[in-house]
């Protein structure tokens, strides 16, 4: 029973074979084809330590357009306000007939402790896929991330993002969003560059195997995709104001202008609308962002396919 | 008690620069009467044949948790003891992070009559087969006071009162002492007592979130990182503190290169300070954190091969002049949480002399003699354990007494943790050299399996 964890490491062939799922399962994402009754009888459970809006209903769905059933959980409706454990919590959950769990949680390693808890005594099959683990990893939105540059570059038949450079903006640091995008795109052949201040964009990230950068003037004009990152208030004490941040990293339509013809901005979600970027470029004819929310429905699909048992 | 005789082993006494084979002959009243070649046994001692063993004075770690009183699930007083002397321990000075923490002279007073029980307890006790020992587990236990009033790093607990009760060092570990104003109140409370301040160096401004090393690994984990700035520039701060106080200064578990350098040079300046070192800063990186391994998890962190080279340059030069396991027990539901929710810590009192023999006597780093410096007269009279005649083999001192088996090979394995919990990142690593045999005041204790089949 395979797990869905992360994307560091991933061997290449798994991550392909998702990717070219999720694009032969975009036509159902995007309800041009209706859903598919391939995953019947699974039960899918939503487990969310922390907020979330678009993950937990684009997991809901694809899990729906597969024919399984989703269940919900959150913290605060949870036995985790009464002191119950992350891992005492999963393997309820499993006891209760779950055959995937979809786990999003604070803590940095969640998702692989709860794998290891599921591993560590027997029972049923069960698959934890991390939507997101403290500042780790959120590996779906790292495939649709990928998916959604190959995409925009007609890199689908292959999905080899050779000669591509692609810019992540912001609060690298703390993001597992980021973790996970480098891990996927490298893999697959771009280039990253991060880009930010030195405190949320220091240069220790490049053993992750991309280049770093603060000065996103000098980085636009070479890039053919950048994901802007969401400025994280709640995680980043080194930034001293939202203004200050915007000075030299927002965004705008100024900076969209000195960007190459074809390339594409992203945002996974959710927006500071005129913090790390403006409307006219998060609603302008770069941006891919809501095509990123389609084709996560996708993405999500191809990993419940793989991780549930038949 | 009957008398006893260690026949024709290594002798080797630190303390009077003695390493030769020689015969150690312990009187009736549990006292060392004389240690030369060719000894007659008292008449009705017991003779043991220590040849090919080094007989050394009882190995002391300055720097344990026990747990008790509080977190009687991990480890007690009486446990804890089993676990050092499983390991060649016969004096261990346990860290006052309990709860209560040990701030007060009743508390102080309390881990001594537990201690005394527990070793009593142990010595009556009959040898049970089915463990893997087939002696007595147990060893001296002396408590180190809190710095402050519950640890708290706010207010000076009481300094002097703690050392008439018999505290053995002064320290808030698991926190470093913040406040400068707090630390200097204490050095000039410590230093009329004749003890030491142990630091745990950590400027906790810098580390809030952390859970390892600042380097790659923690990068790639989305783990918060320990700088190791925030180690140096709290023993910075306090030997400057220091210098118009005189007190004697301790850090714990060094961790850092840099920090290294810096106590090199306030030594070399003649600075009362001292350092200490643990066997898994001596052979574990950062990286040994991959994969969320929580047995690796702990503070100070594990940091690079830079810092593990130049922690063993230290012992070498002589920089490092004391090892301290930093025994931690943690029971297993507490390190499965993930890795940011598990505690910091593992056990350390049965594996450390076979870590230390891998890390500095195989290499060449050290002798036998320096090693045992480290372990014996070193940390006694960090503790001032010396004044009592503990560290070393001169004539009317206690007997408490080493024997160690350099060369023997095994596994740690489970079976080989003496005390409540298992948190060890050593398990299944080949080790060599081991202890076989403790006494305490003559009292023979330990005895390591496989010592009979040997002999």
């Amino acid at each position: 029973m395979p797990h869905l964890l992360g994307l560091q490491g991933m061997p290449p062939d798994r991550l392909r074979s998702l990717l070219a799922r999720a694009r032969d399962l975009i036509p159902h994402a995007e309800r041009a084809r209706p859903p598919l009754d391939t995953r019947r009888g699974a039960s899918v459970v939503n487990l969310f330590f922390e907020d979330s809006t678009r993950t937990r209903l684009s997991f809901t769905l694809a899990a729906r357009r597969l024919g399984a059933d989703v269940a919900d959980l959150t913290a605060a409706g949870s036995s985790a306000s009464k002191g119950e454990t992350l891992l005492d919590t999963a393997l309820t959950v499993r006891a209760l007939g779950a055959s995937g769990i979809v786990l999003r949680h604070a803590m940095s390693g969640a998702a692989i402790a709860a794998a290891r808890a599921l591993d560590a005594l027997p029972g049923p099959p069960c698959a934890i896929l991390n939507a997101g683990d403290g500042r780790h990893e959120h590996p779906t939105q790292g495939i649709l991330d990928a998916l959604t540059i190959a995409e925009a570059h007609a890199r689908l038949p292959d999905f080899n993002l050779g000669g591509l450079r692609i810019a992540i903006l912001g609060d690298v640091a703390n993001s597992r969003v980021a973790r996970s995008d480098i891990a996927a795109l490298t893999a697959l052949g771009a280039s990253v560059v991060c880009v930010g201040p030195p405190g949320l964009c220091p240069p220790s990230l490049r053993s992750l195997g991309c280049d770093t950068s603060h000065d996103l003037d000098a980085v636009l004009p070479d890039v053919d995709a950048v994901q802007s990152l969401r400025i994280q208030m709640e995680r980043s004490p080194a930034l001293a104001s939202v203004r200050d941040y915007a000075a030299g990293y927002q965004l705008d339509l100024a900076r969209s202008a000195r960007m190459k013809p074809g390339a594409v901005v992203l945002h996974p979600g959710p927006m500071n609308r005129g913090v790390e970027i403006t409307g006219d470029v998060a609603d302008g004819p770069r941006s891919r962002i809501l095509r990123q929310v389609t084709l996560g429905v996708a993405v999500r699909m191809a990993c419940l396919a793989e991780c549930l048992a038949r | 008690m009957p008398p006893l005789l260690l026949r024709g082993g290594r002798v080797i006494d630190p303390a009077s620069s003695l390493d030769r084979t020689a015969d150690v002959a312990v009187d009736e009243r549990g006292r060392i009467a004389s240690v030369a070649p060719g000894l007659s046994p008292i008449p009705g001692a017991a003779v043991i044949d220590c040849a090919g063993l080094i007989v050394c004075p009882g190995l002391i770690d300055p720097h344990v948790h026990l747990r008790e009183p509080g977190q009687e699930h991990k480890e007690t007083i009486a446990t804890g003891a089993a676990a050092a002397a499983a390991g060649g321990f016969t004096t261990v000075c346990c860290m006052p992070n309990t709860s209560p923490a040990l701030d007060s002279a009743a508390m102080i007073e309390a881990v001594r009559a537990r201690a005394d029980a527990a070793l009593r307890d142990a010595s009556e006790a009959p040898e049970s087969p089915g463990s893997p020992y087939a002696g007595r587990l147990a060893a001296r236990v002396f408590a180190v006071g809190a710095v402050s009033k519950g640890r708290k790093g706010e207010e000076l607990a009481e300094i002097a009162l703690m050392a008439r009760a018999g505290a053995v060092g002064f320290s808030d570990d698991g926190d470093c002492v913040m406040s400068a104003g707090l630390m200097s109140r204490a050095l000039a409370a410590v230093a009329p007592t004749g003890r030491a301040v142990m630091q745990h160096c950590q400027d906790h401004t810098m580390t809030g979130a952390s859970a390892m090393h600042a380097g790659p690994t923690a990068v790639r984990l989305g783990l918060v990182g320990w700088p190791s700035a925030a180690e140096e520039i709290i023993i910075e701060r306090d030997l400057r503190l220091n210098r118009a106080i005189g007190s004697r200064y301790h850090l714990q578990h060094l961790s850092a290169a840099g920090a290294v350098d810096i106590v090199r040079r306030a030594r070399r300046e003649g600075q009362p300070v001292t350092a200490e070192a643990s066997p898994h800063h001596l052979l574990l990186t950062d990286e040994a954190c991959d994969n969320y391994n929580t047995a690796a998890k702990m503070n100070p962190p594990l940091r690079t091969g830079e810092d593990v080279a130049a922690l063993i340059e230290g012992v070498r030069d002589g920089t490092v002049t004391i090892l301290a396991s930093d025994h931690a027990p943690h029971t297993p539901d507490e390190k499965a949480l993930p890795f940011e929710a598990a505690p910091f810590g593992i056990v350390g009192l049965e594996t450390a002399l076979a870590l230390y023999i891998e890390a500095l006597i195989t290499p060449g780093v050290i002798g036998w003699p320096r090693l045992l410096e480290m372990l014996t007269i070193n940390p006694a009279r960090l503790c001032g354990l010396d004044r009592c005649g503990i560290g070393s083999l001169a004539p009317g001192n206690p007997a408490d007494i080493t024997v160690i088996d350099p060369e023997v090979r095994w596994t740690i394995g489970e079976a080989d943790l003496a005390g409540k919990c298992r948190n060890s990142p050593f398990l299944g690593r080949a080790a060599r050299g081991r202890a076989v045999m403790t006494f305490i005041g003559g009292e023979p204790l330990l005895r390591a399996p496989g010592l009979d089949r040997r002999r």
